[in-house]
């Protein structure tokens, strides 16, 4: 698989949750070139493998999403040229660095969040038994 | 149950013992064995719903609906409904356009899923009265429903495109203050603005676009007589100063926060508080005990101005 930056959003769940849902739509509205360069996948709580991922990444507050397992947005929903910002900071080459901050002033894009967000899991899993 | 002693803890007054509040949602179809859709699409299980989960917890109070989609719902915006979950919102109408230029409107009895939600709460408030029980009004704050009109650029948008901002959020807390009316005259005691994303943004932010926004469903709501809330989700420490100050009689929070913390700073802004027995760590996943959670939350709240609740 090409490089890509990995990104984890800590939440209670993202659907009964609207801090929850709109940190995951931060990423999930990512214009399309950034998406080729991202993984993503939301973490409830909620759910079993949830708890660990919070164990594990030693979260502190929901929401909270991570970069490359680093902290870096906890209870404030990112403004775009943040996130795109802390990204490149965390991108595993120059190039891609280089090529994330190209992108700094494109902004959110709203026609494949249902999509983005179905390959993120989100609200998926949100039970204990999901 | 006690009506009256919710009330005037909400009000930050003190009362006997901590009343309580179970903030049931969609938990009151999985109650009566129906999918969460189902019951909130229909009027009659809805308010089946509420009147069982009031009993069965032997609440001092109880929401209509805990659905912050009903609002954005009313104005145009799509949703996805759920079996297990409240509906989420699909669509932002506002995601380049202003309310105005996109056409929106402020919303009537008629709209969305009002009509369903009047007949609800016409049926459940005489059950809830005769079990003194008071119904609560929820409804979405101004920027949780500005994020639901515009997306999440509107958290960009408070600090690169303020004027569009305040454009949405005005819109937001209009559309707000109809709400509170709506719940008000549907006989709702208590009637709370709820607003999770605000424990999201700066102090100066939620200065400048939650609280003027929220004054004009305050004021419906003070004006009719009711007892007015606000409601908030996440770690709010930033801007807990500014949920005390925001003008109504009380507030609530989630699990996250130090009751301790919370309590103190309720008492001396002199307005009720309520929480925080952990939805997540007790109430979901058992990870703690929740009758433990509960005493330490009870001990901790006091009976000056609190409602003992989930967080």
């Amino acid at each position: 698989m090409a490089e890509v930056i990995n990104i984890d959003v800590l939440t209670l769940d993202s659907v009964q949750c609207a801090a929850c849902g709109y940190m995951m739509e931060s990423i999930a509205a990512l214009p399309k070139d950034v998406q080729e360069m991202i993984v993503y996948t939301e973490w409830s709580i909620k759910h079993k493998a949830g708890i660990g991922k919070f164990l594990e990444l030693k979260g502190r507050v929901l929401p909270t999403i991570c970069i490359e397992r680093d902290l870096v947005f906890e209870s404030i929903i990112p403004q775009y040229e943040e996130l795109i910002d802390e990204m490149a900071k965390r991108a595993p080459s120059q190039k891609m660095k280089e090529r994330i901050l190209s992108l700094r002033k494109v902004g959110f894009e709203f026609d494949k969040i249902a999509e983005n967000l179905a390959k993120a899991g989100s609200g998926m899993r949100t039970r204990v038994d999901s | 149950m006690a009506k009256q002693k919710l009330i005037d803890a909400y009000r930050g007054k003190r009362t006997e013992n901590a009343p309580w509040v179970p903030y049931a949602g969609v938990h009151c179809a999985f109650l009566i064995n129906e999918p969460a859709d189902k019951m909130l699409k229909d009027p009659k299980l809805l308010a089946k719903g509420v009147v069982n989960a009031a009993k069965r917890y032997h609440a001092d109070g109880i929401p209509l609906v805990f659905d912050l989609s009903v609002e954005a719902n009313s104005v145009g915006c799509d949703l996805k409904w759920w079996g297990d979950n409240v509906p989420s919102v699909t669509t932002h109408p506002c995601s380049s356009k202003t309310p105005a230029q996109a056409g929106l409107k402020l919303p009537t009895r008629d709209s969305g899923r009002w009509p369903s939600l009047f007949e609800a709460a016409k049926i459940a408030k005489p059950q809830l009265d005769q079990m003194d029980c008071a119904l609560m009004g929820l409804f979405c704050g101004p920027l949780t429903l500005a994020a639901h009109l515009a997306g999440v650029r509107i958290f960009t948008d408070v600090y690169k495109n303020p004027g569009f901002a305040h454009e949405v959020i005005k819109f937001s807390g209009e559309v707000g203050a109809i709400a509170a009316g709506f719940y008000a005259d549907m006989g709702c005691d208590i009637v709370a603005i709820v607003d999770p994303v605000a424990s999201q943004i700066k102090s100066a932010t939620f200065k400048e676009f939650v609280t003027p926004n929220s004054q004009p469903a305050i004021k419906v709501i003070h004006g009719k007589g009711k007892t007015s809330s606000f409601f908030i989700c996440g770690d709010c420490t930033k801007v807990m100063k500014d949920v005390c100050e925001i003008g109504t009689h009380g507030f609530a929070i989630d699990e996250q926060l130090n009751m301790i913390f919370v309590r103190d700073m309720a008492r001396k802004y002199n307005v009720g508080f309520g929480g925080n027995l952990k939805l997540t760590l007790a109430l979901s996943l058992g990870l703690l005990s929740p009758r433990e959670d509960a005493i330490v939350s009870l001990a901790a709240g006091g009976n000056i101005g609190f409602t003992f609740a989930p967080g």
